[in-house]
């Protein structure tokens, strides 16, 4: 199971998970956005 | 027999001095407890600031950056999230030297590591420089101001840790299999770099 605080690689591996889910959501509110 | 094990006990009890000895745990290292027990506390800490942003954007719904001819520069702190970023890529470059022996790697990674940081570092005091308002100004510069703030604390804090352990790489202090002032100050550094990416994507994006 990932556990950020546990070993530097993977506090890495969540911080790619992070960039990503936050691309993602982020470009989700952007098209709500454009399309209201 | 009896005085012999009376003596053995007070031998044992002259070696022993203070208070009891702490308890350790067999599952986690107190070097890895103790951080994480740090960045626990650190998330209530950026979570109490982060409620006193929601609370203006959502609870009060008051308008947010860009308004009354107050600006963000969303391209410049983009630039900068791009250059923190790269810094966890080469904190974790520098990690797999150390663990591969790799002596070259290592001090390379930590030495770029921490000079990426403090180019971060410098934008964001540039950055507030030419901002041209000030954190009294309104509630909104006011959070804005010390969101970015204690994150710009914790890479300073970040960055006296990876000056440590590049100094220590130098010096040839590091190996395969004892390398823990390198892989604790990396959790760190990549927590400083998740939150930044909270801290941008809410204050300039969102």
């Amino acid at each position: 199971m990932l556990n950020p605080l546990r070993s530097e690689q993977e506090a890495f591996r969540f911080l790619i998970y992070v960039i990503v889910v936050v691309a993602v959501l982020l470009a989700l509110v952007f098209i709500v956005r454009a399309l209201v | 027999m009896e005085s012999a094990s009376i003596a053995a006990g007070h031998a044992a009890h002259d070696d022993h001095h203070g208070p009891p000895e702490a308890n350790r745990s067999s599952r986690v290292e107190p070097q890895f407890l103790g951080m994480l027990l740090f960045i626990i506390s650190e998330i209530m800490l950026f979570g109490a600031f982060f409620t006193a942003y929601f609370f203006i954007r959502v609870v009060a719904g008051d308008e947010w950056f860009p308004f009354d001819g107050l600006e963000l520069p969303v391209g410049i702190a983009g630039v900068n999230t791009a250059i923190l970023i790269s810094s966890s890529f080469t904190m974790h470059w520098a990690l797999e030297g150390a663990r591969n022996e790799n002596r070259r790697a290592l001090c390379l990674g930590l030495l770029t590591t921490a000079l990426l940081g403090l180019t971060f570092l410098t934008i964001q005091i540039n950055e507030y420089v030419h901002l041209g308002f000030a954190i009294s100004e309104n509630a909104q510069t006011t959070i804005f101001y010390s969101l970015t703030g204690l994150h710009g604390a914790h890479v300073f804090v970040g960055l006296t840790l990876l000056t440590f352990a590049t100094i220590r790489a130098f010096r040839g202090h590091f190996t395969a299999k004892e390398h823990r002032g390198v892989e604790v100050p990396g959790i760190y550094w990549h927590f400083v770099d998740v939150m930044w990416i909270f801290v941008y994507s809410t204050l300039y994006l969102l």
